[in-house]
């Protein structure tokens, strides 16, 4: 599956396959201080939402955009759960864009937005639903929030 | 003697040239794209090279320092 194959947490463990496997899981490339930040409300909504029908969010911390993920694991992952108190996993930091871009996000940035564009993590906050069977099935740009109704439409729509 | 660095408009950057962004990274622009998430009165620099992927965006009549200029022409 794409998201479960050798994924390292923020603790720097091996991500558990099965907090991934079977399940619908929006990725997500996060950043402590960005002012979109505040999705993380959006997003834990989501996983309090959906976590018992099979759904998880996935936070991917990275601080390739403008530098506003530059905190330790330690210091990431406390935020996290002190400021927004997200229940979901979150990977190591990682480069989703670039030429050490994470074999995840090879995957994931070959999927078109709704507007056709593929390529690229435009900004943090960038999203992608991927399917109980392991497909990338939606895109959603950083603007859109989490509890958009295209996000909600299409975890409902894979978790059926 | 430590060089201050300079400051330029958003517009003046060329590619090569070094910037630093608020957080304190800096890049080196090899891309200037012309808007930066839809938005057109922005654009944001890249660094897109073996040694980093990284993004600034910038207000297009705002100040971006300059660490300094490149040997590129663009």
């Amino acid at each position: 599956m794409v998201v479960a194959d050798g994924l390292t947490g923020i603790d720097g463990g091996r991500i558990d396959p099965a907090v991934l496997d079977g399940k619908a899981v929006l990725v997500v490339n996060v950043a402590s201080q960005c002012g979109l930040t505040p999705q993380y409300e959006g997003l834990e909504r989501l996983q309090q939402r959906y976590g018992a029908a099979g759904f998880t969010v996935l936070g991917v911390p990275c601080n390739q955009f403008a530098g506003q993920e530059p905190g330790t694991p330690e210091e990431i992952q406390q935020f996290c759960s002190t400021t927004y108190g997200a229940s979901f996993p979150l990977t190591e930091k990682l480069e989703v864009n670039g030429r050490h871009r994470h074999p995840m996000y090879e995957r994931l940035t070959a999927v078109a937005d709704t507007d056709g564009r593929a390529g690229e993590v435009e900004w943090n906050f960038e999203k992608f639903l991927i399917s109980p069977a392991g497909e990338v099935v939606a895109r959603f740009r950083p603007q859109v929030e989490p509890e958009d109704d295209q996000v909600t439409r299409a975890i409902e729509r894979v978790l059926r | 003697m430590t060089v201050a660095p300079a400051t330029v408009k958003a517009t003046e950057v060329r590619l090569g040239d070094r910037v630093r962004a608020r957080s304190g990274a800096e890049l080196t622009v090899t891309r200037i794209d012309r808007e930066f998430m839809g938005r057109a009165n922005m654009l944001a620099f890249v660094e897109d090279s073996e040694e980093q992927w990284f993004k600034m965006p910038a207000l297009r009549d705002g100040d971006v320092e300059l660490v300094r200029r490149g040997d590129a022409v663009g």
